[in-house]
């Protein structure tokens, strides 16, 4: 190693030291080899497949190579699949908006109120849920919800209610409250991570200066907050688009989402019309991240950030 | 300080007060469907649901005298162990080209690595369904699970080495070089040392997500079950206790496994600190 000559800035080292030409230059990006694998061949092909599938036919259960939009004529022209796309966009809103409508003020709590030696604590309080299972997760509140459920069983006993009502399982209520609950972590871990960086003098500078707290808020936190509340937003909506299992849980047949007609597809060995099922949601997704790939902070989502 | 907390005052008690009833209802709706399951596993009614009717470890001895439980409890471990092994092995040599090498299109790497944990399983489920079954002709097994679960376990490993090598100064190693130490000595003796710590943590994260793992696996297991396809199957014919002290266990297996991941990295750095002086 003659790395002695080299000059002193860390990322050029490799290239500039003498004695290694191309051979170091390729050698840097040789770490990625075993990823390129992985995700070439088991990812990436996958996703070309899903792609090339949605434009091909399935004629008696044997796939035909030939290039047409059947499979997506087909789905919008039958209204229970359509119907159940555009229910699928408005449970992912409405879900996601309640997510991030509850994770701000517990993340400014946190934040604000609680001493720093603190924080860690809690915060990992809160994505522990994650890291436990998401089928254990969705399950456990049938518990709750159930006809002999802890509400149903509260409001009977409070007299309310005589007999158990389904209102609160098998519908679409039901899925949007579990789906609040699934992702709810990414929501606080992000929002917190962007609010710890905040610089609270501005906000007090603003107020010094004679503005009120709303407007101190509305003018200088949550611009700042942007990409922060943009990534809490696509860490929720992304997965939940595609949810499957909580509805098929607890949604019942008014609470099902276009994950439900996927696996039904697939299931019914209708490989090509499930896959232009997936690729409407992939095709969401890709446009989604395309828009607001500047403001993602990746390494908050998940609480990998140092 | 004092200004900061003087602006606090000026927000008032009040709100103060009314942000921590907030936090703690957070934290009831968090853990409360949780605390739930545990509590309905002990219960004596044999439905697995309200009302109480008694204590009882009787589920638990069920379970662990139950073969189809048994069974999904090996494949599950098998599954979870080849997971881990891959993940660990790709996410940890990625993460160096990722934070030394002056890649191109770094934003778009940056998505691109998150991608498979972000986009629903269901995804990535149907599109190996596809590429297992109709272009390789596989045979669906716990292999071809292994694969799927690896593509959504890999990026968590890549993040977490990915960020303690950010963190650690590339002149020790270069002073390492200087010293004579060769490639084998500075992996080692300098690096793995220093993310060693996030390494074993990404490998603790990467085994729990296997143990927890569902939909991809539902796709791509064929006719074996792992503990959550087990439950997932009994759950469709209606709760049991059984399945609540099953899932209890698993919860527990989960919580354990996760707070090592946290807690080790932070005790790996406390200890390093605390040997320092007596080095000097």
């Amino acid at each position: 190693m003659e790395d002695v000559a080299a000059p002193v800035t860390p990322a050029r080292t490799a290239e500039t030291a003498p004695g290694r030409g191309v051979g170091a230059a390729v050698g840097q990006y040789a770490g990625f080899l075993p990823a390129l694998l992985l995700y070439g061949v088991f990812f990436l092909v996958p996703l070309g497949l899903i792609v090339a599938y949605s434009f091909w036919q399935t004629i008696d259960y044997e796939v035909v190579h030939d290039w047409t939009f059947d499979n997506y004529r087909y789905f919008f022209s039958v209204p229970t699949y359509a119907h159940t796309l555009w229910a699928t966009l408005w449970v992912s809103f409405v879900a996601t908006a309640i997510t991030i409508a509850m994770a701000f003020p517990f993340a400014y709590w946190l934040v604000r109120y609680v001493p720093r030696r603190w924080q860690a604590l809690l915060l990992v309080l809160v994505i522990l849920p994650f890291w436990t299972s998401y089928l254990l997760r969705v399950y456990s509140w049938i518990n709750i919800l159930g006809p002999e459920g802890a509400i149903n069983r509260f409001l009977r006993r409070i007299g309310l209610i005589d007999q158990p009502v389904s209102f609160f399982l098998y519908d679409r209520p039901a899925v949007i409250l579990v789906l609040v609950y699934l992702y709810f972590p990414f929501a606080a871990l992000t929002l917190y991570a962007s609010l710890e960086r905040f610089d609270w003098n501005q906000f007090k500078a603003a107020m010094d200066l004679g503005a009120p707290p709303r407007t101190a808020v509305t003018r200088i936190l949550i611009p700042q907050m942007k990409p922060g509340i943009v990534t809490a937003v696509i860490f929720v909506f992304i997965p939940v688009l595609g949810e499957y299992l909580a509805p098929q849980l607890v949604g019942g047949a008014r609470g099902v989402m276009i994950g439900n007609l996927i696996v039904n597809f697939f299931s019914g060995a209708q490989y090509t019309r499930g896959a232009a099922a997936a690729l409407l949601i992939a095709g969401l997704i890709v446009v989604l991240l395309v828009i607001f790939r500047r403001s993602l902070q990746v390494e908050d989502a998940y609480g990998t950030r140092g | 300080m004092a200004r900061e907390a003087e602006a606090v005052a000026r927000h008032g008690g009040l709100a103060r007060g009314l942000y921590g009833v907030w936090a703690v209802l957070i934290y009831v709706f968090l853990f409360a469907p949780i605390v739930l399951l545990v509590a309905f596993s002990f219960n004596a009614n044999q439905y697995g649901t309200f009302p109480f009717t008694g204590w009882t470890t009787h589920w638990y001895g069920q379970v662990f005298s139950d073969y189809q439980i048994k069974d999904a409890l090996s494949t599950t471990l098998k599954v979870a162990i080849e997971v881990t092994i891959i993940s660990t092995v790709v996410g940890t040599a990625a993460a160096f080209p990722l934070v030394r090498s002056r890649l191109p299109f770094r934003t778009g790497v940056r998505i691109g690595m998150t991608l498979p944990i972000m986009i629903p399983g269901l995804l990535i489920g149907v599109s190996l369904l596809i590429l297992f079954t109709s272009v390789f002709h596989f045979q669906l097994s716990p292999q071809t699970a292994v694969i799927g679960q690896a593509v959504y376990t890999t990026p968590f490993v890549l993040l977490l080495v990915a960020a303690r090598l950010q963190g650690f100064d590339p002149a020790l190693e270069r002073a390492a070089s200087d010293l004579g130490a060769n490639t084998y000595k500075r992996l080692r003796y300098v690096v793995l040392p220093l993310i060693g710590p996030a390494v074993f943590a990404g490998a603790l994260f990467a085994f729990t997500l296997s143990l927890d793992e569902f939909i991809i696996t539902l796709f791509l297991i064929g006719g074996h079950n792992t503990l959550p396809i087990y439950i997932y199957t009994q759950v469709k014919f209606g709760i049991t206790p059984e399945v609540n002290a099953l899932a209890s266990l698993l919860l527990a297996a989960s919580l354990v496994l996760i707070a090592l991941a946290f807690v080790l990295p932070i005790a790996a750095r406390k200890a390093r600190r605390s040997l320092r002086p007596r080095r000097a």
